[in-house]
């Protein structure tokens, strides 16, 4: 069992620095593994291949390891806190908010293109403040069922209002076609500069959340014969999540598929359920296959860029269906 | 019967007072008592709704009461918290969640984390207790299976070493035998009753009353949300109170090791047409 669960670690640091290294060479143009050491290195000459590295590439290298990690690590807290294998960042509400607040900056306000990040961000987290604020009012506060049912009809409001935006503005659909269908840009690093703070809330809320989840594994009751308090660990949990999932929706676009399936595929794969096992491991599945994604999307028809989403899809799908055929 | 060990303890486990708990405009515990001690076994009985649960949820500091005083060892209830009341005392719920790819050890090992800081690793102490706990309660020989592949009395037998592992001097039990066959049904008396030989205080909400006149050291009748007696089984468990309570002709009654419960299923003779 210990073999089983080193051998996927194993598999899966093996999977990040070939992604990391595939993200930085491969591209429109194809740079030898030494000038980018180079240029990592600061040693490289000034010049094109320097500036395509260190500009574009690295920060599209950092922006997929960390909207990776975050939605493998928000599908694992939510999976966990909620008892539900179908959580996702989709159930408490993130992805419908942000989806909404890209479509409205995007389509109704195309001259704040700047603004995307934020507005993806704000909508995400304000759509997961509704989700919490029903779930946690009226008898038996913070219960999954309310938490999931919330959630289902708050991204169901959101949904609503970005097809409303896209009905209303047809012919500026194609412009927000690339977010929803999940990407990223080689915009530098401004947005990272922007969320990063979010990224690190969510992260280190996730580390302190490891022993709670696996107490609430056992049901309420035994968590809370244990001094757990399970409301209060399902709202913490949510608040990383949420914090995450918006934060990855804002540079990345709509990718909740890899928010779903990671941790099923880590849990799978690995034979354990034990968070402080697979809240990290499916942080490192979930950047292993971002990078892999979006070297391909940019790889496979360069120099147009494909967005990533339905790559991932493609990878990670049969993958996961593998898994879960051995699984039974 | 078993002489139980006695302690030197002069205060109770846990002494309850006047417990009343609302939910929303709903009463449904009027006033209860409940006292535990060192080394003794108390079944609380009562017909269904009665509120056996909700007193044990109470007591434990799992439901919120808005009357009552409840102590813990002589603290208050309402001072403890967290790992402070997880020392005190440990729950087996009536129908814990089975978890999917959680194995027998991953399970007890759970169990342990009150004596664990955030983020503090088990020491060779905390290993030790999760084996003894497991010794003690049988599931050793199935320590790698997944909890999803075990029958209903090993399922039962894992949540009792979970609640073990806890080391609590107080351990309770919500109708841990309710979905039990007969032979997985005498393994879990026959633990609990031995537990509390080696000196725990055993609370056990209980359905089935010749089981609970079998194990108990005292008996608590339940009935419409208020304790309405506390006792030695059989006394307590008279023929009149089964009718008062139960509303139904029956008797408890024991020899030597074994107890049965005689019920006249279809009422006095004569009388099955006004049974309600």
């Amino acid at each position: 069992m210990i073999v089983r669960r080193t051998a996927v670690v194993v598999v899966v640091v093996i999977a990040v620095v070939a992604g990391i290294v595939a993200s930085l060479a491969l591209g429109a143009v194809d740079i030898p593994l030494s000038t980018v050491i180079d240029a990592l290195t600061g040693k490289a000459d000034p010049g094109p291949l320097r500036q395509i590295v260190l500009d574009l590439r690295l920060p599209r290298t950092v922006e997929a390891i960390a909207v990776g990690a975050a939605l493998g690590v928000a599908g694992a807290l939510l999976q966990g806190a909620l008892g539900n294998p179908l959580a996702s960042p989709d159930v408490i509400g993130v992805t419908g908010g942000a989806g909404f607040g890209a479509v409205l900056i995007l389509i109704v306000f195309p001259g704040s293109v700047a603004l995307l990040p934020v507005g993806a961000l704000f909508f995400g987290l304000l759509a997961a403040g509704l989700v919490f604020a029903i779930a946690w009012a009226g008898p038996n506060p913070g219960g999954t069922g309310r938490l999931i049912l919330a959630g289902i009809a708050i991204a169901a409001l959101f949904g609503a209002g970005m097809t409303s935006i896209m009905v209303a503005y047809p012919d500026r659909v194609q412009s927000a076609l690339f977010f929803i269908a999940g990407g990223l840009t080689s915009d530098g690093w401004s947005d990272l500069k922007v969320v990063w703070p979010y990224f690190a809330v969510g992260f280190v809320l996730a580390i302190g959340l490891t022993r709670p989840l696996d107490r609430l594994a056992l049901g309420d009751d035994v968590a809370e014969s244990l001094g757990a308090r399970p409301r209060a660990i399902r709202l913490i949990a949510g608040v990383g999540a949420a914090l995450l999932a918006a934060a990855a929706a804002s540079l990345a676009g709509l990718l909740g598929f890899l928010g779903l399936v990671v941790p099923h595929a880590v849990r799978l794969a690995s034979g354990t359920s034990s968070h402080t096992y697979v809240l990290p491991v499916s942080a490192l599945g979930g950047s292993a296959l971002l990078l892999a994604g979006d070297t391909l999307a940019r790889t496979v028809r360069a120099p147009i860029e494909l967005p990533v989403g339905p790559f991932m899809v493609v990878i990670g799908v049969p993958l996961f269906l593998f898994l879960l055929r051995r699984a039974v | 019967m078993a002489e139980p060990r006695t302690t030197a303890s002069l205060t109770p486990a846990l002494e309850a007072r006047d417990v009343r708990v609302e939910i929303g405009d709903k009463t449904i515990l009027h006033t209860a008592d409940l006292t535990l001690e060192a080394g003794k076994l108390v079944a609380v009985v009562g017909p269904n709704g009665a509120g056996k649960s909700t007193l044990a949820r109470a007591v434990a500091g799992m439901q919120k009461t808005a009357a009552g005083a409840v102590h813990w060892m002589g603290d208050d209830l309402a001072k403890l918290r967290g790992r402070k009341l997880a020392l005190r005392r440990a729950f087996v719920p009536q129908r814990a969640r089975v978890p999917d790819g959680v194995t027998v050890t991953e399970a007890v090992r759970i169990g342990r984390s009150p004596h664990l800081k955030p983020l503090q690793r088990a020491t060779r102490r905390d290993n030790a207790a999760i084996e003894r706990a497991m010794e003690r309660t049988g599931v050793t020989k199935f320590a790698d299976r997944k909890l999803t592949t075990l029958s209903g009395g090993e399922l039962q037998r894992v949540q009792i070493a979970v609640a073990l592992v806890q080391e609590a001097p107080v351990l309770m039990a919500d109708e841990p035998t309710s979905h039990l066959d007969l032979g997985a049904t005498v393994a879990v008396a026959k633990l609990l009753r031995s537990l509390a030989d080696e000196g725990l205080a055993v609370l056990l909400v209980a359905h089935d009353l010749s089981l609970a006149a079998a194990v108990a050291d005292t008996v608590v009748v339940m009935s419409q949300g208020r304790t309405v007696a506390a006792g030695p089984p059989l006394e307590t468990l008279s023929h009149e109170r089964l009718d008062e309570v139960w509303g139904v002709d029956a008797s408890v009654q024991a020899s030597g090791h074994h107890t049965a419960l005689h019920v006249a299923w279809l009422g006095r003779a004569g009388d099955h047409d006004n049974a309600s």
